[in-house]
């Protein structure tokens, strides 16, 4: 698939997502520039995992369009299943496959790029080495862990592999579902600093967080209530009684 | 820089998601020898059988013998299972290391109970149910025990490997407090008990109904009986009346029992490894009240009286010719013996993650494969060997595709319970980075799989050891053969031989298959 430079990313118009008890989406419409990095706010239950869920393909909307560089979703399984390769998503639960080491999960990001005889390798041989050890030195891991089983890491190297495999997967735009949630303040820190890294050049970033502390590194803030977007600021212009008045029917 | 791993072939190792599928490479050699093993002819009669499928006999003649017949068979697989559940337990009891300590403090007739119980567990239902058609005559109650005895012993194994792997803490807290044994191995260890047993014993009632069937096909009465002769008299429309009958049955069985198991919270088979509390112990009850007049109905509907297994038959005169049974051609029959059960072990369990795979993208695919496994699992092994030798000559690869067709029923719906169960996740994230259907299937899901199925594996491999007496009708099929035709010409030396040599290979298979299947598990 071929990116236009000045394509955004991801384009969201009028999506309208149904819920059982009140729409998860009503009308939400959002669009990320080349490199941006967006931060997606609201108490639980605004709409932050479903609207990333549209994002990354996995939820269709009911009514409303999803663009991905420009392109509508195709039709075509393995057109579609291409536009996904150019979306990289770092799950809460990270979703590494503990029963693969590291190196084999991190080739995984590759699958959608990859034929059979390579994929089936993959669960045979140590492949693409030296590519692997590069994404772990950029999250500050050692290329020593590339044949350890994904159930020998800490917590906090988890965090950084589901990093890396994401990194491995080179997409266009990074989706990250409250990736800072359970963690101590220090990791959170560190994997935000690291993910907002990772955003540069064309490659634009959307992560949802509960934490306005950690505002400052992003361009952008979205803030959800009850399925709308009801707030699109920079982090500069953002007060603190918008933020209040944001979770305050939460408490 | 940290220094990069060089790869080196010794770091070849086989990940998780492949092993499943690494007894599917037997097809390999398999597709190369089936050309060789055509015979010529007969596709025709395989496509008037396929055919028929579609088109079975509605006259009400058929439908009723049918029906009467689908009756016996039920009430057979009924009366056996609810007899060997009953032994069983009982026999799971007095096999229990912890029941014999607690009781007397020493394990060791646990020990002698099941060395005992292993020799009845050895030898196939449908070898009982020859054995004692000699004895007894054709009657009923000949099929009922013939389920009964193996099962029983089978039960009891399991009862007491449950029994033996609960934890009791609370037993001896109880003992230490001055409970009589009896009153405290019920209280630490009933309750704990009942969800595996429940779970195991609705699995029996399936293979009791599995079993009934084949029992009839060797003419032990029931369906099986009119399915192998309206095959044998090509008379397919009226073969599928009786199959879809039965079909219909065994589904609704598998769909009862699966609703009972949710219900009632009991443990998945697959590999017997996550057990939950369970629940519903007054329904349950309940349950097994109502079926005790349902049993006897059953029981007088089929004629089936205790008293007539007083009536032994005379047996015909025979002497025993021991140097002719020792000059018997003994490794190469155990030698194909053993090949035939490996070659239909490796081809069933090879087989349901292959199709699973090549299907994951077409949801209709996935139907139309649970139909045939289905079919495979409902159809006895010797009536798809007949069908195949419509088209394939006798000898060891049309037997193990006979008994590979069938387990392949068996596995593909416990692999498919357990990709149910599975965690989705891993499996969505490589879908929504637009991995492929089949790819993210075989990372995704198939890693978590991997043991517990192969593990299943091991133990299906043990029960295919015992099954390959039942294509020895197709000939050339190792102790197989030679067993059915020593009871129909009752050549009882060769047939004591031929069992006891049968008893140890299961005996020893089972043991191996047990290894195996720890090793797995503790992976």
């Amino acid at each position: 698939m071929t990116s236009s430079p000045d394509r955004p990313p991801l384009e969201l118009r009028a999506i309208q997502v149904p819920g059982r008890m009140a729409p998860r989406l009503m009308e939400v419409s959002l669009q990320l520039r080349p490199g941006e990095r967006v931060a997606l706010v609201g108490p639980s239950g605004a709409g932050k995992s479903t609207l990333l869920a549209v994002a990354n393909g996995l939820l269709s909307p009911e009514a409303g369009e999803v663009l991905w560089n420009g392109v509508a979703p195709a039709r075509s399984r393995r057109r579609r299943r291409r536009q996904q390769a150019l979306i990289g998503t770092l799950w809460q639960d990270l979703r590494l496959i503990e029963e693969l080491t590291v190196q084999q999960n991190l080739n995984a990001a590759r699958l959608a790029r990859w034929g059979w005889p390579r994929a089936l390798l993959n669960l045979v041989l140590p492949l693409d080495t030296a590519a692997n050890a590069a994404v772990l030195e950029r999250v500050d891991l050692s290329a020593l862990l590339l044949g350890q089983p994904v159930t020998a890491l800490s917590g906090g190297q988890r965090q950084r592999l589901a990093l890396a495999r994401l990194l491995r997967q080179d997409p266009l735009l990074l989706l990250a579902d409250e990736p800072l949630a359970h963690l101590d303040p220090r990791l959170a820190r560190e994997l935000l600093g690291l993910l907002l890294e990772q955003a540069r050049g064309r490659r634009a970033l959307l992560l949802s967080l509960h934490r306005p502390d950690l505002l400052d590194g992003f361009d952008r803030v979205v803030a959800l209530r009850q399925g709308r977007v009801v707030l699109d600021a920079s982090p500069s212009e953002l007060t603190g009684s918008q933020l209040a008045a944001l979770y305050r029917s939460e408490a | 820089m940290t220094a990069i791993p060089a790869r080196s072939w010794r770091q070849l190792r086989l990940a998780p998601p492949l092993l499943p599928l690494l007894p599917a490479l037997v097809w390999l050699p398999v597709l190369l020898m089936l050309p060789a093993v055509f015979h010529g002819g007969g596709w025709d009669l395989i496509g008037q059988f396929a055919r028929a499928a579609f088109s079975p006999s509605l006259d009400p003649q058929v439908l009723g013998s049918a029906l009467s017949g689908l009756g016996v068979t039920v009430g057979i697989a009924l009366l056996g299972w609810a007899l060997s559940l009953a032994l069983g337990l009982l026999g799971g009891v007095l096999s229990s290391r912890t029941v014999w300590r607690t009781a007397t403090g020493s394990a060791l007739p646990a020990a002698w109970m099941r060395r005992l119980l292993a020799v009845p567990r050895a030898v196939h239902e449908l070898l009982w149910g020859l054995l004692l058609l000699q004895l007894l005559g054709l009657q009923p109650v000949v099929a009922v025990l013939a389920i009964t005895i193996p099962y029983a012993a089978l039960v009891a194994r399991v009862v007491s490997d449950l029994l033996d792997a609960l934890p009791t803490k609370g037993l001896e807290a109880l003992r230490l407090a001055g409970a009589p044994a009896g009153p405290a191995l019920l209280t630490a260890l009933g309750p704990a008990l009942q969800p595996g047993v429940l779970s195991y014993g609705g699995y029996r009632l399936e293979c009791s109904l599995r079993s009934a069937t084949l029992l009839g096909v060797f003419g032990l009465g029931g369906l099986g009986t009119d399915l192998r002769l309206t095959l044998q008299s090509l008379q397919f429309h009226e073969l599928w009346s009786g199959l879809w009958l039965l079909l219909l049955v065994m589904l609704a069985l598998e769909a009862l029992l699966r609703g009972l198991r949710r219900r009632w919270a009991m443990p998945a088979r697959f590999g017997l490894t996550h057990r939950s509390v369970g629940r519903g112990g007054r329904e349950v009850a309940l349950g097994l009240l109502l079926l005790l007049p349902v049993l006897v109905v059953v029981a007088m509907a089929l004629g089936v009286n205790p008293l007539q297994l007083g009536q032994l038959q005379p047996l015909p005169p025979w002497s025993a010719d021991w140097p002719a049974v020792a000059a018997l051609p003994w490794p190469s029959l155990i030698g194909s013996t053993l090949g035939l059960t490996l070659l239909a072990a490796a081809l069933a369990v090879g087989s349901a993650p292959l199709l699973l795979l090549m299907m994951a993208p077409w949801p209709w695919g996935r139907v139309l494969m649970q139909a045939i496994w289905a079919l495979g699992r409902l159809w006895p092994p010797p009536l798809t060997a007949l069908l195949l030798l419509f088209v394939l000559q006798p000898g060891v690869l049309t037997a193990a595709l006979a008994l590979a067709f069938h387990n392949l029923g068996i596995l593909g719906r416990l692999l498919l319970e357990a990709e149910e169960s599975a965690s989705v996740l891993a499996e969505e994230a490589l879908g929504a980075a637009g991995t492929g259907p089949r790819l993210a299937l075989l990372y995704g899901r198939f890693s978590v799989l991997a043991r517990s199925y192969l593990a299943y594996g091991a133990y299906r491999a043990d029960v295919i050891l015992r099954e390959t007496v039942v294509v020895g009708l197709v000939g050339a099929a190792g102790l197989g053969s030679l067993l059915l035709e020593a009871l129909s010409s009752f050549a009882i030396d060769q047939l004591i031989a031929l069992v006891a040599v049968y008893v140890v290979l299961t005996l020893v298979g089972e043991d191996l298959s047990d290894r195996l299947r720890r090793r797995l598990l503790a992976a």
